[in-house]
């Protein structure tokens, strides 16, 4: 009997090995094939069978790719907008959460209820409102209207909030105080070490959702070299001669920055730092 | 210096009056306990020392200087908090250096002051590890070195034992005195143990529902508790109080004349030390009988009075169930009045 529950129990393993990794193939294969085919000529992607390793018309695409677009500058911007949004969003929603978390004034609870409110408005309700704000600033055409409307997001100040109410106890804020520390240097000093692996996480989600925008630059950008990566990519394309080798060459390039973040802020996303601050 | 004076002190959360007027004094190098059972207000008076709590009404000075508005830093008192509150991502070093830190200590300095606090705590060798690398005792040191190395005027301490097992608590507590003697600077401490407040402080403020019933030293606080409350919070196993006989009990009327009750008297306290067990006297039953090792409490049932008594006994001596005969030391009884205050006369030599 113990014999047979051990097959069972071995069998089942092996079936939820086998659908997590087949799940696993298919989520990587979009990207090992956009890997494979920025290194082939569109003629090569489009034969059958089509190739399934790496080629050598990398250098040929992004030739292309450089000739038709100015690429450098577009992923220079995407990076400069991305970076701005990420550092923007953190410090305004760890603010706001630490805020909304540890402080107690009036109508605290009316002004959370109303920030939450706004994630209840379907995104694309904002375009035009969002447009026509940036219009009168005469911030159209200019990075500045991609990296603040979103800096103090609701879900960010949201997330600030749970992770400062779960991390930090009240009892170290008072220490700190105790010890001499302002408002601002506690959040300085205490809270902002502590919150780093939610910082981590919403900086990560931040910077991503940043560099794929695609609906913000295309409202408010409208000279090419202005643009940022997945407007400049998408220019690319057109119903009769798009060059899939260059855009595919493009798109890996666009995905390295992502791949290098995740791994430098892997570390941060890991919880348990406050471990040991109370009892 | 650190002397403390709280005059008419008051703290109101809207209508809810939960301290209601302190008057005290604690005297430089003095040992302060503040005891009492949870909710009446002995942590919201600290912290309104410390500067966490704002004061509603009357005024608190720190070496004669009004301390109402000022600052926490600026007070002058170091707090030790229950939870520690250890920063977990510095090192003890800079833990206990952050206070320095802030107040603008150059660097070398502040490390000077921190290894003199350590070795005081014996805690050198923990001083690169940070708090989760340390036991609960280890990070109570801590706490309390972070403390010290400030060189405050009053220490503060909230219940600074409470998460620690029972042995370690003892320890910790002859530590606590040593390093009273030794720094010989004012300190606060909260607990709502009696066993810490009996053994550490020179002067205990036993508070109820926002106010201090009684102020004295840990032996009169025992011996001469002025009211019911005080009687029973001190004490353990709490004290007998028995009421006057209201029926014709026999045995309850050989115990209150053997209490030498009076007409006056409500009722009396007899501490479970000074209820003997006799040859001949009032019958009762071992309902329970504790053996504590050197000793026994015994959980008298005496027919006619309410509850059970309470007698402490040499180990060994009775078994649950069964029937002795006790004798109350009459010369150590508390008598109480109507409204539950010690009378003048009803006290114990």
């Amino acid at each position: 009997m113990k014999l047979l529950n051990r097959q069972t129990e071995q069998l089942s393993s092996w079936a939820a090995y086998l659908l997590v990794g087949t799940g696993a193939l298919l989520m990587l294969a979009p990207f090992y094939f956009m890997f494979v085919f920025a290194t082939h000529s569109r003629t090569e992607i489009f034969s059958l069978p089509p190739p399934l390793f790496i080629g050598d018309d990398f250098l040929a695409n992004l030739e292309i790719l450089t000739s038709r677009m100015p690429f450098w500058r577009n992923l220079g911007w995407s990076l400069y907008v991305a970076i701005a949004s990420t550092a923007l969003t953190l410090l305004f929603c760890s603010m706001g959460g630490y805020a909304f978390a540890m402080f107690q004034f009036r109508f605290k609870n009316m002004l959370f209820a109303l920030v939450m409110a706004t994630m209840l408005l379907p995104s694309f309700m904002n375009m035009i409102p969002t447009f026509m704000i940036m219009d009168m600033l005469g911030w159209i055409d200019q990075p500045r209207a991609l990296y603040i409307p979103g800096a103090a997001s609701a879900f960010g100040i949201f997330l600030m909030r749970q992770s400062v109410a779960a991390t930090i106890p009240k009892d170290l804020i008072e220490a700190a105080r105790m010890d001499g520390c302002g408002e601002f240097s506690i959040y300085l000093r205490i809270v902002l070490p502590l919150l780093r692996p939610a910082l981590g996480t919403l900086g990560l989600i931040t910077f991503i959702a940043s560099w794929n925008n695609f609906i913000g630059p295309l409202i408010v950008m409208r000279t090419p070299e202005m643009y940022t990566l997945p407007l400049a990519l998408r220019s690319l394309q057109s119903p009769v001669n798009t060059e899939w080798g260059a855009l595919m060459t493009g798109s890996a390039i666009a995905t390295l920055p992502l791949v290098v973040l995740f791994v430098l802020s892997s570390r941060q996303l890991i919880s348990g730092l406050t471990t040991g601050a109370v009892k | 210096m650190g002397q403390v004076s709280l005059q008419g002190i008051r703290k109101n959360y809207a209508e809810v009056s939960v301290i209601k007027g302190i008057d005290l004094e604690v005297q430089d190098g003095e040992f302060m306990v503040f005891v009492g059972p949870s909710g009446c207000g002995k942590s919201t008076l600290l912290r309104m020392i410390a500067g966490l709590e704002s004061i509603s009404g009357g005024e608190l000075r720190i070496d004669g200087v009004r301390a109402n508005e000022l600052r926490p830093a600026d007070r002058g008192a170091a707090m030790v908090f229950q939870s520690y509150a250890l920063y977990p991502h510095m090192t003890v070093a800079e833990n206990m250096g952050f206070a320095l830190k802030m107040a603008g200590v150059p660097k070398q300095q502040r490390a000077a002051q921190v290894g003199r606090a350590a070795e005081v705590l014996h805690i050198v060798e923990l001083l690169a590890r940070y708090p989760k690398e340390l036991s609960g005792g280890q990070r109570q040191r801590v706490a309390i070195g972070r403390a010290i190395v400030r060189k405050p005027a009053v220490f503060l301490f909230d219940e600074p034992l409470s998460n620690l097992d029972a042995a370690l608590r003892v320890s910790m507590r002859t530590e606590l005195s040593r390093l009273h003697k030794e720094l010989a600077t004012t300190m606060i401490y909260v607990t709502h143990d009696q066993v810490e407040a009996l053994t550490l402080g020179n002067r205990i403020a036993v508070f109820n529902q926002g106010h201090i019933e009684q102020l004295g030293a840990p032996m009169d606080l025992y011996h001469r508790p002025a009211n019911e409350f005080v009687a029973n919070f001190i004490g353990m196993p709490n004290i007998n109080l028995i009421d006057r006989p209201d029926s014709a009990s026999a045995a309850h009327l050989a115990l209150w004349e053997a209490l030498q009750g009076s007409a006056t008297v409500q009722r009396i306290g007899l501490r479970p030390e000074h209820l003997h067990l006799a040859g001949q006297g009032i019958p009762a039953l071992v309902v329970l009988a504790e053996h504590l090792g050197d000793s026994s409490i015994l959980h008298l049932q005496v027919e006619g009075v309410n509850g059970l008594l309470k007698a402490k006994v040499v180990a060994g001596q009775c078994i649950t169930g069964q029937m002795v005969c006790i004798a109350p030391d009459a010369s150590r009884v508390l008598r109480y009045d109507v409204d539950g205050r010690l009378m003048e006369s009803g006290g114990n030599s």
